[in-house]
């Protein structure tokens, strides 16, 4: 491992800790935002000047606080811009009953305002967004939403809002299984308690998003609030509203009897781990056996399209960049989006019915080895997939170093880009080499993407995250049954937040690496070297499927940036056994992983090496040296998967990383760790497969 | 209730009640546990212990159930109370 960007980074005052140390400050007690100091007037008079009002959606994880704003806003969800908060809070526009427009932002879930414990964590999150709006004097409402079943752990944080400068709105979500459970809410007795209206809606209830919108309306509309401290206490005032209409309901008992009794189950200490491990296998069986075909089709799509375009364009360097460059690039972003869709309704549905925290308490325990802990699970499972959408998983690790780290070493993950350039390497350097080896090559090559992401970890939190860690406390919410809606609704915005936040970087690099690709270096026709030409002469005249064109686009290729900066490179890449054309290979993959296989095509003149690598491998197994020697041996082949293994080849990564830490250090960082581990791995390879004689 | 001498919830058998009498920890994360459900003078029955030392599953007298950490249930000092009637 490389040595961290700095001693002493501080990743909380430094990258996410989303800029001002201030946040720790306990602005929103502060006496002149007290009610008492404003009267209803002067505000009023401020106010219109300012912008939309904000209504924020506030509440404990797990409240339902989601399927609220999924419910109220509909499809509307942009991310919101908030000064300062470098973390996307979901925001969406909307009319109020009476035509009042407003903003409705949904902040992360959170315990507390008052014990901040870092200003990264939701807690802190939240904060700035409602000090930030009292500061700017926006009309603001909070809306808390409680869940009905655990009514005194939601009222502590209705006790620390009531007592805050805003108009507070409390929705009851739930109230149906309360009901079910055999008792019933006095909406009217807890309203008068605690200062503030109070609606009680049930997840199934069409008519829920018009309630909260004219209740939302109503508060928004009402004077501004006379706070005094509350002087309820949360359990007793939950004791005094919630009574049991029926004390012997049979629905009662049996709600509590099955989940206890799936607890029995689920979190037996042998069974359950057993049990987790085969419905994680079960979900990225799923994502192979759905991501592939429509993966597939969508690359036979664009791939026509981009035909077309050519045709259109004619075969010139503008038809190319069209077809090659910006319709390549599109279809790596698009060749994700079946994944990311089937794993954001597995997660979803995994966390909605209560059981993905129970798999963090499953896991916890081999995590924490490593300085992490159960929450980093999904993320670093899900990077199995993609590493893109499990960095923004990680949001759910509400230790931000521990967040930091999942992020760090989410790269290092067998994601499903690596295997088409697995599957290549295997095809060309081990062609005897039965279904079973090859299975087992593969199954060696995810089990050492996982161990090097935990050695990774475990470094890290010794060096570059290293600091206070956050007391892990899971909460275990009730089993219940997933929303279909909410859950469609969810995938669907993570697949477009998914092609407009980094389709734009891989375009971008698409481009880049199109024009390093086929720009000419200076003098570059006098520095072909004999036997390359040779190579594509024969490559060009054996090859049955060729067009007349692929010739041309070898020589261009041969000619271009990248080949003459692979050539550059083959005195540090030749002691692992990498010529020119790896090289090369290796600048196109650099946009994405899958890109080795089709740019190793262009350097060999195949077209379609994508859905064949077949030619491609018999090709480059008979590229000769000058002397006569194979280019190319086992060796290579080793060498190049061990590469793969560690290497970052992901622009979308990297782009997403970015996004996620708000910094260009730990793109960075991670791009040099993985290159330098990457590098080191394939040399060792390289030379001790070397020393024991493989051929 | 039988308050018998003080230990820590790391400590306790699957299946205790025990109220919390004091959380050693910074400031902060006491005050931020007690805005989750779990401070002093709290009722929390001990549901069940992940293998190897890994976190323990408990439920708090205000309804909510959470997994907790062995480092941190090591620094919360609770005293024993009769076992609840109903799981």
């Amino acid at each position: 491992m490389s040595a961290p960007p700095s001693p002493e980074p501080s990743f909380d005052e430094k990258t996410m800790a989303r800029e001002e140390p201030s946040s720790r400050a306990p602005k929103l007690s502060r006496p002149e935002h007290d009610a008492s100091c404003h009267g209803p007037q002067g505000r009023d008079e401020v106010r219109e000047a300012r912008g939309k009002p904000l209504v924020a959606l506030v509440g404990r994880p797990n409240s339902g606080k989601s399927s609220l704003y999924n419910a109220v806003t509909g499809a509307r969800a942009h991310v919101g811009n908030f000064p300062g908060i470098t973390v996307d809070i979901l925001e969406a526009d909307l009319t109020l009953p009476g035509g009042i427009d407003v903003s409705m932002a949904d902040l992360p879930g959170f315990y507390t305002l008052e014990s901040v414990i870092d200003p990264a964590t939701d807690e802190g999150i939240a904060r700035r967004v409602l000090d930030r709006a009292l500061e700017e004097e926006r009309r603001l409402l909070v809306v808390q939403v409680i869940d009905a079943t655990q009514l005194a752990l939601g009222l502590r944080l209705t006790r620390e809002l009531a007592a805050r400068p805003f108009r507070l709105l409390v929705v009851v979500s739930q109230c149906d299984i309360l009901e079910g459970q055999g008792r019933a809410l006095d909406k009217a007795a807890l309203s008068d308690s605690i200062g503030a209206p109070v609606l009680a809606v049930s997840a199934r209830d069409p008519q829920t998003s018009a309630k909260v919108r004219e209740a939302a309306a109503r508060a928004l509309e009402a004077n501004d609030p006379l706070r005094e401290k509350p002087a309820w206490e949360p359990d007793a005032l939950a004791r005094k509203v919630v009574s049991d209409v029926a004390s012997a309901s049979a629905a009662a008992r049996r709600r509590r009897e099955l989940t206890a009794r799936a607890d029995r189950w689920l979190l037996h200490p042998l069974l359950g781990p057993v049990l987790f491990l085969g419905l994680m296998a079960l979900v990225f069986a799923a994502v192979f056996l759905v991501a592939d075909p429509t993966t597939n089709a969508l690359d036979a799509g664009i791939g026509a399209l981009g035909s077309r375009v050519s045709k259109l364009l004619g075969g010139g360097l503008l038809g190319s960049f069209v077809s090659d460059g910006l319709l390549g690039g599109a279809g790596t972003v698009l060749a994700f989006m079946p994944q990311i869709v089937i794993l954001t309704v597995a997660m979803e549905l995994l966390e909605a019915s209560g059981y993905l925290a129970r798999g963090a308490f499953l896991v916890d325990r081999l995590l924490r080895l490593l300085g992490l802990s159960g929450r980093s699970f999904v993320p670093l499972l899900m990077g199995h997939a993609c590493a893109v959408p499990a960095i923004s998983a990680t949001r759910i690790v509400r230790d931000p170093r521990e967040r930091l780290t999942t992020i760090l070493v989410l790269p290092l993950m067998t994601c499903s880009a690596r295997i088409p350039t697995y599957a290549l390497v295997l095809t060309t350097f081990f062609p005897a080499g039965n279904a079973l080896f090859k299975a087992c090559i593969f199954v060696g090559l995810y089990f050492a993407g996982i161990l090097s992401g935990l050695v990774a970890s475990l470094v890290l939190r010794r060096t570059a995250t290293r600091g206070r860690t956050l007391p892990l406390v899971l909460e275990m919410p009730a089993y219940r049954a997933p929303q279909p809606r909410v859950i469609a609704r969810q995938s669907m915005s993570a697949a477009l937040r998914f092609l407009r936040e980094i389709g734009t970087s891989i375009l971008a690099a698409s481009a880049i690496l199109w024009v390093l690709l086929t720009i000419p270096a200076p003098g570059a026709s006098s520095r072909i070297e004999p036997q390359d030409a040779a190579t594509s002469a024969a490559s060009s005249a054996s090859a049955s499927s060729s067009t007349s064109t692929e010739p041309a686009r070898t020589l261009v290729l041969e000619r271009s940036v990248g080949a003459m900066v692979g050539r550059a490179l083959e005195p540090l890449t030749s002691p692992v056994g990498f010529d020119w054309r790896i090289n090369a290979g290796l600048i196109g993959s650099f946009g994405a992983r899958e890109l080795m296989v089709s740019t190793m095509g262009i350097i060999y003149g195949i077209e379609d090496v994508s859905d064949d690598p077949a030619p491609l491998s018999t090709r480059m197994r008979t590229t000769k040296k000058l002397d006569g020697s194979p280019a190319y041996t086992v060796r290579t082949g080793l060498a190049l998967l061990a590469f793969f293994l560690f290497a970052c080849q992901c622009m979308s990564t990297v782009a997403a990383i970015r996004r996620e830490t708000k910094s260009i250090r730990w793109p960075a960082f991670v791009l040099a760790y993985t290159y330098a581990i990457a590098y080191a791995a394939a040399l060792i390879v390289y030379q001790v497969s070397g020393f024991l004689g493989v051929g | 209730m039988s308050a018998s001498s003080p230990l820590f919830l790391g400590e306790t058998q699957v299946g205790q009640t025990v109220r919390v009498l004091a959380l050693e920890l910074e400031p902060d994360f006491v005050e931020w546990l007690r805005a989750v459900g779990i401070h002093e003078g709290e009722r929390v029955t001990v549901l069940r212990r992940a293998l190897f030392g890994g976190p323990i599953h408990v439920r708090t007298g205000s309804g909510g159930e959470f997994a907790l950490n062995r480092q941190l249930a090591r620094s919360i000092r609770v005293a024993h109370l009769e076992p609840e009637v109903r799981a």
